[in-house]
């Protein structure tokens, strides 16, 4: 039995059998700017089970990057509790947060954000290094999943000198080299042309169904929704549409109406 | 341990990858600490010179003597022949021996110097010639005659102004007066054979050098004195021998172990004002480069927000993220302090290894609390004294960054995520 398999809950709560991915229970976030409550994520109740591949959609302002943010511990939540695969987040401790994100999650940003000072290698291996994973066995992995995902050659480049594709293949590489159970993505895709753009997302559908990975992308990107098994869209901070493919949607739309599917703007 | 490795490994490329704005950081703490140990290196000289220029004058670094002598200065207070053979054991103790230069017995009183033209008080020193030529500093001071000879048992040597106050010179005859041993008002007759010039009045006035044998026979105090002094290899052994002294002598509690701090208070006091000024002069300079650090520091912290971000979201926990700014700031300040170290040493003793010469600053025989300053100050310089500054600025350093550092920790990490550099 991996500890994947079956997590303890905290607080003396019983383990799940076969937790979800995410479950996110009541949920909200509301900030304060210059003495205004705004209320970014309003009681957004989620399941996701281990290795759906997600999209969440909605117009700007509309919350998905602070629903992001919470499941992947990186912003408390005002109320409502946040639960990865069994295990409830809400209330770890900072030090804590930090620990669970670096054995569980995998992020990947809109802006690459590769540390410049750091090879393309060692910026994928980067979450390896923390854990203290030895020496070659870090090289053997990074260098196997970069010819896998066509970055053989480019490990001693530092990230100015790699194309903006090149290097959010290295982002992706460094999102899933230590085999997280979730990645979070935000506009993953969004600095980068179609072409990029759909390779990319062909990369994150194969490690997705190679290897289980359970995706949640925050993203306008209509070719990324078409591709999702899974559409939720978020309106206000609200969930408004949430719709489970069986295949990949022929055509997407941030703006569809409810209950029809997105659609291509 | 792989975290502390990729700590150095970030702190390096990222203080690489601003290199203008590390080296100008760097710069500035190079020359203050170079500047720290050029200025500390001559002070230290300067006070090893007022040091020894003193206790050369005066009882040496170390002076053994009756306990109630300095206060009274009379012969009742004197070290009988049985006291120095305790004390010339003592003496003997490897951790004694091993520093001490020089060492003299002196029999003083205080008492009058006649001459046909009146009379003059005066403090009269019976010495050993041989030790007290390479003793004193007033042997190297003679501008007339020559100082004891040693086949003259009735040979004296005296200041200038004494001499002019008596109006005697080399060859004229001197009368002595002094209370003895036994309380008796007794008389010797002396001949000047030289006389020396120090440019401290205190000393120029009231010295008399006679020979120990002449005093102790003139004094009736047989085979006793009133003064052992030392001179040491450094003013650093100074106190590890008086502890050794003490340790041994003080049983009975007849003899007495004073340091040329309590013997010449004033010089001490000097050394220390001197110090003191250094001190602050020092600590404006390292505040000014601890600024520098803040700076540089602070400003990469504040840039690379976005980066804090986002090694945070990838697991680095708080203090890891603070320590990598502490670890630039380590790295900086070390680097620079060793560099500043070496450069200060190697200018110090390239161009003034032989000394900085200040007469064209001071008038001839400078005078600072009752001992005449060599105008030439030559470096000096102290291991421990090296090692402190590199700490201090190791310690600066790491102070320095702190603020950095505790910034770094308390950096948002979805706020850092929205941050443009």
């Amino acid at each position: 039995m991996t500890t994947r398999e079956v997590r303890d809950a905290p607080m003396g709560e019983p383990a799940d059998r076969h937790p979800a991915a995410v479950r996110t229970d009541g949920l909200w976030k509301v900030f304060e700017h210059e003495g205004i409550e705004v209320e970014a994520v309003r009681d957004v109740s989620l399941t996701i089970q281990p290795g759906e591949f997600v999209v969440l959609a909605g117009p700007s302002g509309s919350g998905k990057t602070t629903l992001l943010n919470m499941i992947g511990g990186l912003t408390r939540p005002t109320r409502g509790r946040v639960r990865i695969e069994g295990r409830d987040i809400t209330d770890l401790s900072e030090r804590d947060l930090a620990r669970w994100r670096l054995e569980e999650v995998g992020f990947v940003f809109q802006a690459y954000n590769l540390l410049p000072v750091l090879s393309a290698l060692e910026n994928a291996e980067f979450t390896l290094l923390l854990r203290g994973v030895p020496d070659d066995e870090r090289r053997r992995r990074v260098e196997s999943l970069f010819a896998d995902i066509g970055l053989a050659g480019l490990e001693d480049r530092r990230p100015g000198k790699l194309s903006g594709g090149q290097q959010q293949r290295v982002a992706v590489a460094r999102a899933v080299i230590g085999r997280p159970a979730l990645v979070l993505a935000d506009e993953p895709t969004a600095n980068l042309d179609s072409r990029t753009s759909s390779a990319l997302i062909d990369l994150m559908a194969e490690l997705n169904r190679e290897h289980g990975t359970t995706f949640l992308f925050a993203t306008h990107d209509t070719e990324l929704m078409r591709r999702a098994r899974r559409f939720i869209k978020l309106v206000d901070g609200r969930v408004v549409e949430d719709e489970r493919r069986d295949a990949p949607h022929p055509a997407a739309g941030v703006d569809g109406p409810p209950g029809s599917g997105p659609r291509h703007p | 341990m792989r975290r502390p490795t990729l700590l150095v490994r970030l702190a390096t490329r990222n203080l690489r990858r601003q290199l203008r704005r590390s080296l100008l950081t760097s710069a500035a703490m190079v020359l203050g600490v170079a500047l720290l140990v050029f200025s500390r290196s001559l002070a230290s000289g300067a006070h090893e010179d007022w040091i020894e220029a003193g206790v050369r004058l005066g009882t040496g670094h170390v002076a053994i003597q009756a306990p109630g002598y300095r206060a009274r200065r009379t012969l009742d207070d004197r070290l009988e022949a049985s006291d120095l053979e305790r004390v010339r054991s003592a003496l003997g103790a490897p951790a004694v021996a091993r520093h001490v230069v020089e060492r003299t017995t002196r029999l003083e009183v205080q008492g009058l110097a006649s001459s046909a033209n009146g009379a003059v008080p005066v403090l009269v020193m019976g010495v050993e010639p041989a030790t007290e030529r390479r003793f004193s500093r007033l042997a190297e001071r003679r501008v007339e005659g020559d100082y004891l000879p040693a086949d003259d048992p009735l040979a004296a040597y005296m200041g200038r102004e004494l001499a002019e106050r008596l109006d005697v010179g080399p060859g004229s005859r001197v009368v002595l007066t002094a209370q003895d041993a036994t309380g008796q008002v007794v008389g010797q007759l002396v001949r000047v054979r030289g006389i020396f010039e120090t440019g401290l009045p205190d000393v120029d006035e009231r010295i008399v050098h006679i020979p120990l044998a002449t005093a102790r026979s003139w004094l009736s105090a047989g085979g006793a004195a009133t003064t052992v002094a030392l001179l040491l290899d450094a003013s650093g052994a100074v106190d590890p021998v008086a502890r050794a002294l003490d340790e041994a002598l003080s049983p009975g509690r007849r003899i007495a172990v004073l340091r040329w701090q309590e013997a010449m208070p004033e010089l001490e006091a000097a050394v220390r004002m001197d110090d003191f000024g250094d001190y602050v002069f020092h600590a404006v300079t390292l505040a000014i480069v601890a600024l520098a650090i803040i700076n540089t520091i602070l400003m990469s912290v504040l840039q690379r927000t976005r980066e804090f971000g986002v090694v945070r979201a990838l697991g680095m926990t708080r203090g890891e993220t603070g320590a990598q700014v502490l670890v630039e700031g380590v790295l900086l300040s070390a680097t620079s302090g060793l560099i500043g170290i070496a450069l200060g040493f190697l200018v110090t003793w390239t161009f003034f290894r032989n000394g900085l010469d200040y007469s064209f600053l001071m008038e001839e025989g400078f005078r600072a609390a009752g001992a005449v300053i060599d105008p030439v100050v030559r470096p000096h310089f102290d291991l421990l004294q090296l090692v402190g500054s590199l700490l201090f600025v190791f310690i600066i350093g790491v102070g320095a960054s702190l603020y950095p550092a505790w910034r770094a920790t308390r950096i948002d990490v979805a706020e850092a995520m929205k941050f443009e550099a």
